[in-house]
């Protein structure tokens, strides 16, 4: 051993990451190069270089976001150099805030290119609707609602044109909303493992456990038989002897456990312990799991043709592959550490590694279009994890007042915030009153329908603060918001899919 | 310098929420320029750590208002901070983060004092503490934090209101973070969630040594086992990547060995270095939502925070908001002794590895005694000498049956009563 480690060349620092790599390191760790070059390859849009906006940038401009521009006509107000830490203080004042942000953002990251506009939206609106179509994902912020409405409904009108992502706040309260058709994960990044398939062992792994000779082991490799093995053998053992039945009653579970620990010759042997530990998986029967299955009911799939998305052709695959025995999705290659000695322990991982490998051939077949090998690959490795999304377009929850009335009635709370947030943007005063504000949010509801008790607390916070950007507010919601659309971008983990309302009194978030 | 640096409307819109008081604000609230004052001209807050969570709370603090900010870190920039750490440039690394990231919040918020401390926090003593009205911390180190909740905790005097220093504590990994308030002595203080706290991952020596299974265990034996047998008393760096290089070299060729796959730069970095993943965006959530408390107490403008804010943003958006209990055996701020069964014919040396390992205690390097034994003590080098005999013995031997054992680590500034009974 000393010699080996003696002829090793210790020059080998030229593994070492190049320095794009090592900047980015903390957050490669969490989305890997695959979502590093989805957000190097995004444009973004962000409406108003308020200092909810700026802050919402500065969290995508950081991880490498490819483009953004700043969409403003304003110029810095004495406020805005106040409260926004992408403008100088008041060597700002009276400059172009677009600019400035601008320029101070772009500092932040050499990678990334920004871009300011000081046209008007409105003006974009009315003379160049193609504008928005070379962006990725638009965000808008406090958005005047009549132009609001023209953007979301422009962006909804087909479903190549940018997300819009719609930011409202004022004071200690917020909320936003991402507007998309359909969003299909592949990486959900999902905490729940995939089955090592125990009860429905496969030919080698089966072939393993059975002819393996417990009786005239050594005692060091008696100790170091991985848990899988056993309970692939004990199961085996007990179906033999029970008409081909796992373990069902709770007495029958007790006695094929006290059954793997009889198979001990020592007391001390952890490995049947742990498969003792382990042991509901023989009688726990894997299956399709049942968010998986109901995917395959997905319109997308009875109407797949050859444009359709490279994910259903994947998900049509996937359903052929399942109505195939033993009914499973296909095996995972990766095995948890488990104790065993480093032969027994590789010796079954390269038995799921083969297996792993065939099934995805098998997969493969069901494929009626040519994809990318690697997309397959991590499409098979997910298939625990897959997510389609579907969304509505913004405004859709507020023009459905029984919706509003049900969302009332199980979510009282964040539902109070979002009538109040929503009856600001109603009301055309800048200075609003509660009675004002409380009848626009009852206008929303049905007849006869009551506000929560809790709106007296949100409505209040709006008549107190309504035009109120607070930096505190403005960096919650820009990270928040950041975390959507890094989300949204890369296509792995799981992004929201209705407002997410925040206050700040109390310090909570909800989902109305 | 208020006149000179604040213009006209530049706090237009704090200032809505300080000339008014909303449904949820405390009556006490004094709206208008007293509170303004106090927060503008008076008040003097600390921040611990100028990193990830660091950067982002000395922006907040700086543009709601505060202008007596300090701050203490000890480290210097390195390239992997410039993703997240957004007061620093790729000219910056090697330098102090506490006078970087002052110097740039000074000069992008005028009128703002930031004063840097390029140190630990355990070089300051109860004075230094005592000048402050609020403290935030946003470390990344269990330690430290332990330290720091611990130290204000002893600072409160029942006589003197002004000894109680609210702490308010932040901490992020990945999409996942957490932010609380802690009243020293009157709410749950850090050690009193200690058992919230992850399990950290360890191998056994043995399975490093004897059974690797995977590459962290080929890692591990490069790192704990091989770096000093060769190199001696060479101290492993984890930040100099000629380190690096050679425990990757050494632990792939292990791997190769064992036919393990997967050891790479990354992972071998990640080991060693206990490597928490982490992103601008989720620190931004966990620092705005310390300094909105900070902002609210110090204003008394809204209710603040009771107490514990916990956010997991990796499906969806979800978030806890909770008040987390005191502990009455807190050793911190309970008072009553730990109750702890030890088995009969257990030794010395057993209870402390269970010290060390007990989610609720943790104590690295443990020093025990009774009010007429000293059972272990760590140092100094004589006593740890006189006392070694001792590892071996059972636990019974030495202590009765109910008796009480008073645990000290020179890492924290406490001390663990356990009353043992045996089992």
């Amino acid at each position: 051993m000393a010699t080996a480690t003696e002829s090793i060349d210790i020059t080998a620092t030229q593994a070492q990451p190049d320095s794009k790599t090592r900047r980015y390191d903390r957050q490669l760790r969490l989305w890997a190069a695959s979502g590093q070059s989805a957000l190097e390859n995004a444009r973004l849009l962000v409406i108003s270089g308020s200092a909810t906006s700026t802050s919402t940038l500065k969290n995508l401009v950081l991880p490498g976001v490819g483009h953004f521009t700043i969409l403003d006509p304003e110029v810095v107000s004495a406020r805005d150099a106040g409260n926004n830490f992408f403008l100088e203080g008041q060597s700002s004042i009276g400059k172009s805030r677009a600019e400035e942000a601008v320029r101070l953002l772009a500092e932040l990251n050499d990678g990334v290119e920004g871009k300011a506009d000081t046209s008007s939206l409105e003006h974009i609106l009315d003379t160049n609707p193609a504008y928005f179509s070379s962006y990725t994902l638009v965000i808008a912020h406090n958005l005047e609602p009549k132009l609001l409405e023209r953007l979301s409904t422009l962006l909804w009108t087909d479903d190549t044109l940018p997300t819009l992502v719609v930011v409202n706040s004022a004071g200690f309260l917020g909320e936003f909303y991402i507007q998309f058709h359909e969003h299909t994960i592949i990486e959900s990044h999902s905490e729940t493992a995939p089955s090592l398939r125990i009860d429905k062992p496969f030919p080698a792994l089966s072939d393993y456990a059975t002819t393996l000779h417990f009786a005239g082991m050594d005692p060091t490799d008696h100790t170091h038989v991985p848990y899988v093995v056993i309970l692939v053998r004990a199961l085996a053992e007990w179906k033999a002897a029970h008409d081909d039945k796992p373990p069902q009653t709770t007495a029958e579970k007790k006695l094929f456990k006290q059954g793997v620990q009889d198979m001990k010759i020592k007391f001390d042997e952890e490995n049947f312990d742990e498969a003792e530990a382990q042991a509901y998986r023989c009688w726990t029967e894997t299956r399709v799991p049942s968010d998986i299955s109901a995917l395959f009911q997905d319109p997308q799939l009875s109407a797949l043709g050859p444009t359709s998305p490279p994910f259903f052709h994947l998900l049509e695959a996937l359903r052929q592959f399942t109505l195939e025995p033993p009914h499973t999705l296909p095996l995972s290659s990766t095995l948890p550490d488990m104790k065993a000695n480093t032969t027994s322990y590789i010796h079954l991982q390269t038995l799921y590694k083969t297996r792993a490998e065939e099934e995805k051939a098998m997969f493969k077949n069901f494929l009626t279009v040519p994809l990318d090998d690697a997309l397959i690959d991590s499409f098979v490795k997910n298939a625990h994890g897959l997510k389609i999304l579907r969304g509505k377009k913004y405004g859709a929850l507020n023009a459905d007042p029984a919706a509003l009335a049900a969302a009332v009635a199980s979510s009282p709370k964040a539902a109070a915030t979002h009538l109040a947030l929503s009856a600001l943007a109603a009301v055309s005063s800048p200075k609003p009153s509660v009675e004002e504000l409380t009848a626009a949010a009852q206008a929303l509801l049905p007849p006869g329908t009551e506000l929560p008790d809790e709106f007296s607390d949100s409505v209040g916070e709006i008549a107190r603060s309504p035009s109120a950007d607070l930096p505190n507010t403005a960096a919650f919601l820009g990270g928040l918001v950041a975390q959507e659309v890094i989300k949204m971008i890369t296509k792995q983990y799981v992004p929201i899919d209705s407002y997410c309302v925040v206050d700040l009194v109390e310090t909570w978030t909800g989902i109305v | 310098m208020a006149e000179t640096t604040d213009w006209q409307d530049r706090y237009y819109d704090i200032d809505q929420v300080l000339n008014t008081p909303g449904p949820r604000t405390d009556p006490a609230f004094l709206a208008g320029d007293g509170v303004k004052d106090f927060l503008r001209n008076q008040a003097k807050i600390l921040v611990i750590g100028a990193g990830g969570l660091g950067c982002e709370i000395l922006a907040n603090l700086a543009l709601t208002g505060f202008k007596d900010i300090h701050v203490i870190d000890m480290d210097t920039i390195d390239i992997s901070n410039l993703n997240r750490q957004f007061l620093f440039r790729q000219k910056d690394v090697g330098q102090p983060k506490a006078t970087v990231a002052a110097e740039f919040i000074m000069k992008r918020v005028p009128g703002v004092k930031v004063t840097p401390y390029f140190g630990k926090i355990q070089d300051k003593d109860d004075d230094y503490y005592l000048q402050f009205n609020l403290v935030i911390c946003g470390l990344d180190s269990v330690e430290a934090r332990r330290w720091m909740s611990a130290t204000l905790v002893n600072l409160v005097d029942p006589e003197n209101p002004e000894s109680l220093k609210p702490l308010i504590d932040g901490g992020t990994e990945g999409f996942r973070g957490q932010a609380r308030v802690i009243l020293p002595t009157i709410t749950s203080c850090y050690e009193c969630s200690l058992d919230m706290l992850n399990k950290p991952v360890a191998f056994p020596i043995c399975t490093i040594a004897n059974t690797p299974r995977l590459p962290e265990h080929c890692i591990e034996w490069a790192s704990v086992l091989e770096w000093p047998k060769v190199h001696g008393d060479k101290k492993l760096d984890t930040d100099d990547p000629e380190h690096i290089g050679w425990l990757y070299t050494v632990a792939a060729a292990r791997a190769k060995e064992f036919n393990i796959e997967g050891v790479t730069w990354a992972l071998t970095q990640g080991v060693v270095k206990h490597i928490i993943p982490a992103i601008a965006s989720t620190n931004a959530i966990i620092a705005a939502s310390c300094c909105n408390e900070a902002f609210k107490i110090a204003t008394s403008s809204a209710a603040y925070l009771n107490n514990y804010f916990m956010l997991i943003g990796t499906e969806g958006i979800y978030s806890y908001t909770f008040e987390h209990e005191k502990r009455e055996d807190c050793p911190v701020c309970g008072g009553e002794a730990v109750e702890l069964s030890f088995p009969a014919d257990h030794t010395v040396d057993q209870l402390i590895e269970l010290l060390i390992e007990k989610q609720d205690i943790q104590i690295k390097k443990p020093s025990l005694s009774t009010p007429t034994v000293q059972i272990y003590l760590q140092g100094p080098p004589q006593l740890e000498e006189a006392t070694r005999p001792n590892l071996g013995k059972k636990l019974k031997e030495l202590v009765p049956e109910g008796g009480e054992i008073t645990v000290t680590s020179t890492s924290l500034p406490f001390s663990l009563s356990l009353r043992i009974s045996y089992t």
